[in-house]
């Protein structure tokens, strides 16, 4: 079985199964604060940034740092939740596949939700920013080019943290506590973002590169040229050893 | 020429034994009838067939062929219905049996087949999750007819359907060796059901293998014994009794023992 | 023929707790404790001189560096507990079981709000304890009296009243959405679009999820000692109603 087609049989699975709506909710939810601020947009507080990069920023603010980890856990959850409701996972254990291979299907699977969820982040972005223009009258959109290019950044940097959080769905059993454990390290990335190994802790990967377009947008604010050494190394060693040790002892549970 | 075969199969919980030296000969293009009251580790046992489980001691294998090495070989000859139907709840009938058509290889029109086997071809359009126990259960069969696999392992197939229900599926599978030149093994807590599909029987209890034979072997094991043989309900219950009985007085005589 | 009188409040509450077994509640509720006493035992450990340099009370530093992280666990825990308080009524139709006993519909959410109040004192006492042990070590001018102690608990206990409303907002969502995901998602998604919110609007700051993170030495600078307290106590009584009264209404009209 060629892994291309069982990524499409986990596609199918998750048809009906609202993960698209989580995906969708908090992306629109997200920019109404945005949107009902939009006049406080223009007190930067003494901070040397244009209005539409302060919108940005501020906007991708709480989508990077939270949301986007938070809807990541949840469809993690929610994946594995879709095998155990019904025991679907005895009948694909007891089918002649490999479970490292559906492993690792699965994770696809979750990193595509995530890239169809950046899509909707650029549109609701385009919405907010062109409804608040038109509330203070001053054009808050940014070029699409630098758009696109900084959100597929925020993507590429999700990916380690997918692999971590898709590895503590495997590890532990109990649903509330794997969004537990999840939301609770999501929390203390603000605290290692400041501090010198952020590198190390994938949950600070997106926020970091956001933290940069600031620093490129608001002179003094923060740095302005990535460090991608050590950090491209570091997260490409954690997301194969998260991915290695959730391939190890997928389906390990269910064949006690 | 057997097709599974066991050795000394054992499989222990901590300090509980679910299944205990059970030899096993299940033979070729026959229906094996796996009895026993509830818990005695008959699902246990077809688990560990299908590599959702490992034996803590002993081996098996299955035309030849052995876990965890030719897992993926085996499994393409088995189709399987463990315990409770397993199935995607979001997804229809149809869906679900799609997926397993996908990960087997099969033609598209298996689906139709299994769907038709089992009776279910009028709700394939339903998602499962809206399904009546009868229903989930007979998809649950049909994921594991699907595309006429040489070994079906059922376990307690009939379970949850009304008596038409259970006719039709005993039927069925009455009639897979002839028609497909399949291997059955399929468990019950029900004599009279085995009575009705299986060739050969194996009785257990507590994890051990109480008896093993054709159904005339069992009627001779049981005239022999002097056990009730009008009704094989009746040897069945008294056989099991009789282990039961037994094991009470292990347990008896161990706790005397030890004060 | 004699009436069994029916179970009361009391008789309730260790059957709610009894509900909880090997839910992992409890874990839950310690490990959180600890999770966030460990944040400003981390800040002081890694740049003790970012706050020892600073003027002013030391538990007002140590509050202000460390509460906004420490208030989101807190309401992150709330809504796990809520969560898993209904999932284990709703899963396999506990509550329908319940529905049919000779109990009072309300004494149920109130049992479970009672649990989660409780575990609210466990948390933010562990959380202070954490605070007053960091400024005790790190903060020579701080001295551990009665003064002091006194300070700490009124800080407890003042957290503790801003984190009521969100846990009994949680709840009665919890109670209403049978599914746990819809209110998880509820949760989540409330936590953090209320966190976004400019928190200078007073109104906005006065709702539940937002609370948590207001801290006394805010409403005593701003001269508002009573504005916060008084309202989380409005909330709580409200939602509590809310919460109490729901199931009467759900069982006529379902």
């Amino acid at each position: 079985m060629n892994f291309f087609s069982l990524i499409q049989i986990e596609l199918q699975k998750i048809k009906r199964s609202k993960i698209l709506l989580l995906l969708v909710i908090p992306v629109f939810m997200m920019w109404i604060p945005s949107i009902l601020n939009a006049d406080g947009i223009f007190d930067t507080q003494g901070i040397p940034i244009t209005p539409e990069s302060n919108f940005f920023v501020q906007g991708f603010m709480g989508m990077v740092w939270f949301m986007i980890p938070a809807t990541l856990i949840l469809c993690t959850v929610l994946l594995r939740q879709n095998e155990h409701t019904n025991h679907g996972i005895l009948k694909m254990l007891a089918l002649p596949i490999s479970g490292p291979a559906l492993c690792l299907a699965k994770f696809t699977v979750l990193i595509l939700l995530t890239f169809v969820q950046m899509l909707l982040l650029i549109l609701a972005y385009y919405l907010s920013a062109a409804a608040a223009s038109a509330m203070v009258d001053y054009t808050l959109l940014l070029p699409p080019l630098f758009v696109f290019r900084t959100v597929f950044g925020f993507y590429l940097a999700t990916v380690p943290m997918a692999a971590v959080f898709w590895m503590i769905a495997v590890l532990i059993a109990s649903p509330i506590f794997q969004i537990g454990i999840g939301l609770a390290s999501i929390v203390p990335s603000v605290l290692l973002i400041n501090t010198k190994v952020w590198f190390a802790y994938p949950m600070c990967y997106p926020f970091y590169l956001l933290m940069i377009a600031y620093g490129r947008a608001a002179a003094g604010v923060y740095e302005t040229t990535i460090d991608w050494i050590p950090w491209i190394p570091i997260a490409a060693l954690l997301t194969l050893a998260a991915l290695f040790i959730a391939c190890l002892r997928f389906g390990h549970a269910e064949r006690k | 020429m057997n097709i599974i075969e066991t050795k000394n199969l054992t499989k222990s919980y901590g300090s509980f034994t679910a299944v205990s030296n059970v030899n096993l000969h299940i033979r070729k293009g026959t229906v094996y009838g796996f009895l026993g009251p509830n818990g005695a580790g008959k699902s246990t046992t077809m688990k560990m067939f299908l590599g959702l489980t490992r034996p803590t001691l002993g081996s098996f294998q299955i035309d030849g062929k052995t876990f965890p090495n030719d897992r993926v070989a085996i499994l393409k000859e088995i189709g399987s219905f463990i315990e409770s139907p397993a199935f995607y709840g979001n997804l229809t009938g149809e869906e679900n049996l799609d997926i397993i058509r996908r990960i087997l290889k099969l033609p598209k029109h298996s689906v139709k087949d299994a769907l038709e086997l089992v009776g279910l071809t009028e709700f394939k359009d339903r998602p499962a999750k809206k399904y009546s126990l009868g229903m989930k259960q007979r998809l649950g069969l049909a994921g594991a007819l699907i595309g006429h696999p040489p070994i079906l392992i059922l376990d307690e197939p009939t379970n949850g359907l009304d008596p038409v229900g259970i006719h039709e599926i005993r039927t069925l599978i009455r009639s897979l060796p002839e028609q497909y030149d399949c291997t059955v093994l399929v468990s019950s807590h029900l004599l009279p059901e085995i009575e009705l599909m299986a060739d050969d029987i194996g009785i257990l209890n507590h994890g051990h293998l109480l008896f093993e034979g054709s159904m005339e072997q069992l009627k001779a094991y049981a005239h022999e014994n002097g056990y009730p043989t009008d009704n094989l309900e009746q040897t069945f219950l008294a056989l099991v009794d009789e282990d039961n009985q037994q094991l009470l007085r292990k347990k008896i005589e161990k706790r005397g023992k030890r004060s | 023929m004699t009436q069994t009188p029916t179970i009361g409040f009391f008789q309730m509450l260790p059957l709610e707790c009894k509900k909880l077994k090997r839910t992992g509640c409890l874990p839950a509720v310690v490990l959180c404790g600890l999770f966030a006493a460990a944040f400003p035992l981390a800040n002081m450990l890694v740049r003790p001189e970012a706050f020892t340099t600073l003027p002013g009370d030391p538990l007002s530093i140590l509050a202000d560096a460390n509460w906004q992280m420490i208030a989101m666990l807190n309401i992150l825990l709330s809504i796990c507990l809520c969560c898993i308080m209904y999932h284990t009524e709703f899963a396999d139709r506990g509550i329908q079981k319940s529905e049919t006993l000779p109990v009072k519909a309300h004494l149920l959410f109130l049992g479970k709000g009672t649990i989660l109040a409780v575990s609210g004192i466990v948390v933010i006492l562990t959380e202070c304890a954490a605070l007053g042990f960091c400024a005790l070590h790190w903060f020579p001018a701080y001295t551990f009296d009665s003064s002091a102690a006194f300070a700490l608990l009124k800080f407890a206990g003042f957290q503790w009243l801003m984190l009521l409303p969100t846990m009994l907002l949680m709840l009665c969502i919890a109670s209403i959405c049978s599914n746990m995901w819809t209110s998880l998602g509820i949760g989540i998604i409330l936590t953090f679009t209320i966190y976004v919110f400019p928190q200078k609007n007073l109104l906005l700051g006065l709702l539940p999820f937002s609370t948590p993170y207001h801290l006394l030495s805010e409403s005593v600078s701003a001269d508002q000692t009573l504005l916060y307290p008084a309202a989380c106590a409005a909330e709580t009584i409200l939602f509590a109603l809310c919460g109490a009264i729901y199931p009467s209404i759900r069982r006529y009209h379902s």
